[in-house]
């Protein structure tokens, strides 16, 4: 396995994944270091999700390779994954409507014991005290907003190494998604890995240190977040090199 | 007569009841209605007889193997009829794959049991008239069955694990659940609980190879009536439908309960296609 | 068997090639029927019993192939209807309830009998999901076996009673072969007849295509109860011909393994397909005669067979035998549309109609996904409508094409209101759409998939149909060139008789937009049709839908590719939130400042 550097956390290398017929990934590679925030940025329908989901085992491929540390992730799946230490909190805070937020969190850590299990719950609370409050209520009953805390705080009971959030501000007020990205920041100082996919690029941009450009299909794009003219470059590279009369923001 | 209509509609409610549990459990984690939910019903019977009365082994002994292997059967349900066809769930090809397995079973039975109603033994030996065993052995065993599950599904985390895989299977893997096992577990669950509703109801309906079919269609009532995978809907459609049939069948006679029970059910699907406590249908677009 | 009509009706535009495939198509069946003539000269009565057995076995499972087979709707318990058919047969030859009938009136009558019953146990197919109408079809058969046990003063219980007998020349055994092999011909005549027509399609169309069959115009419960009728009609008189030759029936002759029988006979021929399901039929009845040993097993061996099957060989005998569609496809084909052909298909005169939205509002659950949406969408022009993920672009075409009703606001077009939450009433007024995901039949060949989008225009009823009546051959000509030219105007002509489901994914984006322009719609909804496709594929499908809405139809694109939106939109909505962001000219959008925020985020 080519490693360059020792810390390398997640390598992938030329992945093609789809649906069906459908190839939505043409060859995408993309490498994150341990302690990393890495903004995964793009238009609708680029492939973003997708790659999010290949590389956690929630979607089959075959064409590429994907490493996380020694793990091979061809054919690996979302659980062994997790195991491993690679976590994905899937896009649209799809928390479980029917159990109670506590349960909710159990379930994250359904293979430790229990002993574990419940310190690893009350750990995961504290980033969220809005939901701590709640934690007898049913997950069907919170806000959108607070479902997606409690979404990323499931994904921290599994105790992640590199984190990987598909869109936590969809559907949130500008207050809530900085207060979930506030959480990312805060994670990242202790030394958790970040893989954050999102539209709001500005957002992104301010808790980042390194972006992915994905545009049908393809990394179109990467660099360092303070980079300047940063997103003047990713307008291009969405639109295509025809869109130069696009405006400057 | 009121009292015998209350008792043995009760009674056959409850084992409807607890087969339409049984096609609840396989569907939950599965999202497929099988066919063998009535052939466990059936097999629970036979295996009751079979250990009681053909090997003389007491019920201490003989309820739990019997159990046990109708668990067994369900996992091999799984394997064979359910999970080769999983990808392709908008194909309904579960319908056919279970249909078949469920034959399978069937006549295997016929052959190697016997082609003709066998007597199943009594249990416990308490009771009698409209309190006999019989009756209200099959109402005891609902009853602590929808308990034990109310229990499993609402203080274990297993139980809540199954719940989770049956309301978002997605969100469930990636939150990295077993879902496989869980649904090979949910299998075997429903065995069990098929097993029961034979076992307990099988001084009226006796150990015969042929009460599958009509297990599968009066045990899918109660889930038609209460809506697909609400276990408590379906406790009330079975008892309800029950008493229906037994009152039927004593006002105007065996075949025009039948009948009358089809059109019930024919009526009910039309009028509420989602059941009288079921969910709205999802989308399609 | 006699379908040597269908061979004259071929259009004249390539005459011989149909000629040739139209008589490698009734080849087989010629061959079954001159092999069923001569079972006769065995002289063996055993061997007219099995014969007359299989004939109307196939006469009951010709009807039930329109319902499994084509319709995809899982009938397993159609013994009932046969048992049903039988004992009115009998019951009114015998007249132990009324006064006795002559035998063919009786067969009539169970005909009929077969007919209503057959619809009021499909009625849960009309509305309810697979599982539901299976579970009706194996009560149904479960009630029927009891019926006939206990209506002892009818039925004659346990005990039976005697089948109609029939008169001479029918009388005798190889009589009633002949009869029997008659009535299977035609019912094979009528079958295949409905299977090539726009019926068949459409029945297809409803089982694997039921969303994009509903928005071509196809009303599945009106066809599905014609078929229910039919299938019911002729498992009656099978069961009444059933009857005769048995000479007495008992409920044991009706047991769940006939039901199996008839039900897997159909799968093991494969959907879809005439030929397969009675070749299914034929050596499923000789199987237990050959194997006498197997006697005992053969319910088991059936299910055996079921199970292998749907894991196995999913398209059953008809995809063995289909040779066709195993040659190789070109690697390197290119879709190329043809704008001569598009114009030629959008020639004829319509008049031309505007779409307008006013202040639709729809929520699911508490969630406003369209919020007091205006939008209009001229004749001539391509309309936008972009927005990031969750803006409600779909959503609003689903409520233009009828699948969500709004709970507030006005849809017209053309000035005439548009019914709410009707789909299959938008291909009438002009409405036609594509998918997100291509919504297509995967088995049936891309001509036939474009022609189900022309299913409306005919004139035909399903009866003339069946009967291959002029008519209906007009239609299926009229039909057929209409889909020739819009896959030649769609640049899909090369691969007219192949398997949809062979196609690439950008074929099919083109394949679906050529079944939309059969109708010759005023209003064309496009759904992300550049979404998969290739640079050079987008850029001819933008020239395609640039072209089409030149001749006067209204496009509606909804669409994630920034640079075909603005390459080809006369004007363009911008939603976000279920609300309007932005509208204007593709000039004015991309300098809209809140609509560069709304899709980069900044």
């Amino acid at each position: 396995m080519p490693i360059s550097a020792p810390e390398q956390l997640l390598t992938v290398e030329g992945l093609h994944a789809g649906y069906g017929k459908v190839e939505v990934l043409h060859g995408v590679s993309l490498h994150i270091t341990a302690g990393e925030l890495v903004a995964l940025l793009g238009p609708n329908g680029a492939g973003k999700t997708t790659l999010l989901r290949a590389v956690s085992g929630l979607l089959p491929w075959t064409v590429g390779t994907a490493h996380f540390g020694d793990l091979s992730l061809r054919g690996t799946g979302p659980r062994e994954a997790g195991r491993a230490g690679l976590v994905h909190v899937i896009e649209g805070h799809r928390v479980f409507n029917h159990s109670s937020v506590n349960d909710n969190l159990l379930l994250a850590g359904f293979d430790v014991p229990r002993r574990e299990r419940l310190a690893r719950v009350e750990e995961a609370l504290e980033y969220f005290p809005e939901i701590a409050a709640k934690r007898h209520q049913l997950g069907g009953s919170l806000s959108g907003g607070q479902q997606q805390m409690l979404a990323v705080a499931q994904g921290l009971v599994r105790r992640p190494r590199l984190l990987m959030l598909d869109e936590p501000s969809a559907g949130l007020s500008p207050v809530l998604v900085d207060r979930v990205l506030s959480v990312l920041t805060q994670l990242r100082a202790g030394g958790t890995a970040v893989l954050l996919v999102e539209q709001l690029i500005e957002k992104a941009l301010a808790v980042a240190n390194r972006v992915y450009a994905l545009a049908q299909g393809r990394i179109v794009l990467t660099a360092d977040a303070n980079e300047p003219n940063l997103p003047h470059r990713l307008e291009q590279a969405y639109f295509g090199q025809d869109a130069t009369t696009l405006i400057d923001v | 007569m009121f009292s015998s209509i209350i008792a043995s509609g009760l009674a056959m409610g409850a084992v409807y009841a607890l087969i339409g549990i049984t096609y609840n459990t396989m569907f939950a984690t599965s999202r497929v209605m099988s066919f063998t939910a009535g052939q466990l019903g059936m097999l629970g019977g036979v295996f009751g007889s079979l250990l009681m009365l053909r090997l003389g082994l007491p019920l201490v002994l003989a309820l739990p193997l019997t159990l046990l292997m109708c668990a067994m059967v369900g996992v091999l349900t799984e394997f064979v009829a359910v999970r080769p066809v999983l990808k392709s769930l908008d194909q309904h090809l579960y319908v056919l794959t279970t249909l078949a397995f469920a034959l399978l079973i069937q006549q295997l039975t016929a052959i190697e049991w016997s082609t003709e109603p066998q007597a199943f033994p009594r249990l416990l030996n308490i009771g009698s008239g409209v309190w006999d065993e019989k009756y209200w052995l099959p109402v005891a065993t609902c009853a602590v069955t929808i308990t034990a599950l109310e229990f499993l599904y609402h203080r274990t985390l297993v139980g809540r694990a199954f719940l989770a895989v049956a309301e978002d299977n997605f969100a469930a893997r990636a939150l990295g659940l077993p879902e496989r096992t869980l649904r090979v577990a949910s299998y075997a669950l429903a065995g069990a609980v098929g097993a029961l509703a034979g076992f307990s109801g099988g001084q009226l309906l006796l150990a015969f190879f042929a009460n599958g079919p009509l297990l599968n269609f009066y045990g899918f009532i109660p889930v038609a009536l209460g809506g697909l995978g609400n276990n408590r809907g379906a406790i009330i459609g079975g008892l309800a439908l029950g008493l229906f049939q037994q009152a039927a069948n004593f006002t105007v006679g065996g075949i025009f309960s039948s009948v009358a029970v089809f059109i019930l059910f024919i009526v009910v699907l039309l009028v509420a296609p989602q059941g009288l406590f079921g969910a709205p249908a999802s989308r399609r677009v | 068997m006699a379908m040597g009509e269908r061979v004259l009706s071929a259009p004249s535009d390539d005459l011989r090639r149909t000629r040739l495939g139209g008589l490698a198509r009734v080849l087989p069946f010629l061959a079954i029927l001159v092999l069923a003539m001569l079972v006769p000269l065995t002289g063996n009565d055993y061997w007219a019993l099995i014969a007359t057995r299989a004939a109307i076995y196939w006469i009951l499972v010709s009807g039930l192939n329109l319902i499994v087979g084509f319709a995809g709707q899982l009938a397993i318990g159609y013994v009932a209807l046969f048992a049903v058919g039988s004992y009115t047969a009998s019951v009114l030859a015998a007249g132990n309830v009324l006064p006795p009938v002559p035998p063919f009136a009786a067969l009539g009558v169970a005909g009929v009998v077969g007919a209503l019953v057959g619809v009021v146990v499909g009625l849960p197919a009309l509305r309810l999901r697979t599982f539901y109408f299976a579970m009706t079809t194996l009560g149904f058969a479960t009630i029927v076996t009891q019926v006939a046990l206990g209506w002892q003063s009818v039925t004659g219980g346990g005990i039976g009673l005697s089948g109609p007998s029939l008169p001479a020349p029918f009388d005798t055994a190889w009589g009633l072969y002949g009869l029997c092999l008659g009535l299977a011909a035609i019912c094979t005549w009528l079958t295949a007849n409905l299977a090539r027509s726009r019926f068949g399609r459409a029945l297809v169309a409803t089982r694997d295509a039921d969303v994009a069959a509903e928005a071509s115009g196809i009303a599945k419960p009106a066809l599905l109860v014609s078929v229910f009728l039919f299938a019911g009609a002729v498992a009656g008189i099978a069961g009444g011909l059933f009857a005769s030759l048995q000479t007495y029936i008992t409920p044991d002759a009706f047991t769940f393994d006939l039901s199996l029988l008839f039900f897997i006979a159909v799968l093991i021929g494969g959907r879809g397909s005439i030929l397969g399901p009675l070749l299914g039929t034929v050596l499923l009845t000789l199987l237990p005669e050959v194997a006498a040993s197997l006697a005992a097993w053969s319910t088991f061996v059936y299910a055996a067979l079921l199970l292998v099957i749907v894991l196995v060989i999913p398209g059953g005998i008809s995809s063995l035998l289909d040779f066709h569609n195993r040659r190789k496809l070109a690697d390197n084909r290119v879709i190329l549309p043809q704008l001569g052909a598009l114009t030629e298909l959008l020639a004829t005169t319509r008049p031309a109609e505007g779409l307008e939205l006013e202040g639709v509002v729809l929520s699911f659950g508490g969630v406003r996904a369209i919020d007091g949406l205006d939008l209009s969408v001229q004749p001539g022009q391509v309309h936008g409508l972009i927005g990031p993920n969750g803006s409600g672009k779909t959503t609003t075409l689903n409520v233009i094409s009828g699948y969500f009703r709004p709970q507030q606001g006005r849809l017209a077009l053309g000035g005439t209101n548009l019914p709410a939450g009707l789909p299959v009433l938008r291909a009438a007024r002009g409405v036609c759409r594509t998918f997100q995901t291509p919504r297509i039949i995967g088995e049936a060949s891309v001509l036939e998939n474009v022609m189900v989008g022309g299913t409306i225009t005919g004139q035909a009823s399903f009866i003339e149909a069946m009967l291959s009546l002029p008519r209906s051959l007009r239609d299926e000509r009229a039909i057929r060139k209409t889909a020739r030219l819009a896959l030649r105007a769609v640049g899909l002509h090369g691969l007219e008789s192949v398997r949809a489901d062979r196609l690439q994914h950008s074929e099919l984006r083109f394949l679906e937009i050529a079944r939309g322009l059969m109708l010759h719609p005023a209003l064309l909804l496009l759904d992300e049709p550049a979404a998969g496709l290739s640079a050079e594929e987008i850029k001819r499908l933008g020239g395609l839908i640039k072209a089409i809405s030149q001749q006067g139809v209204g496009v509606l694109l909804v669409e994630h590719h920034a640079d075909l939106i603005f390459d080809i939109c006369d004007q363009i909505t911008v939603l976000n939130l279920g609300k309007v962001l932005a509208r204007g000219t593709p000039a004015d959008i991309r300098v809209h400042k809140e609509v560069v925020s709304a899709y980069l985020g900044a």
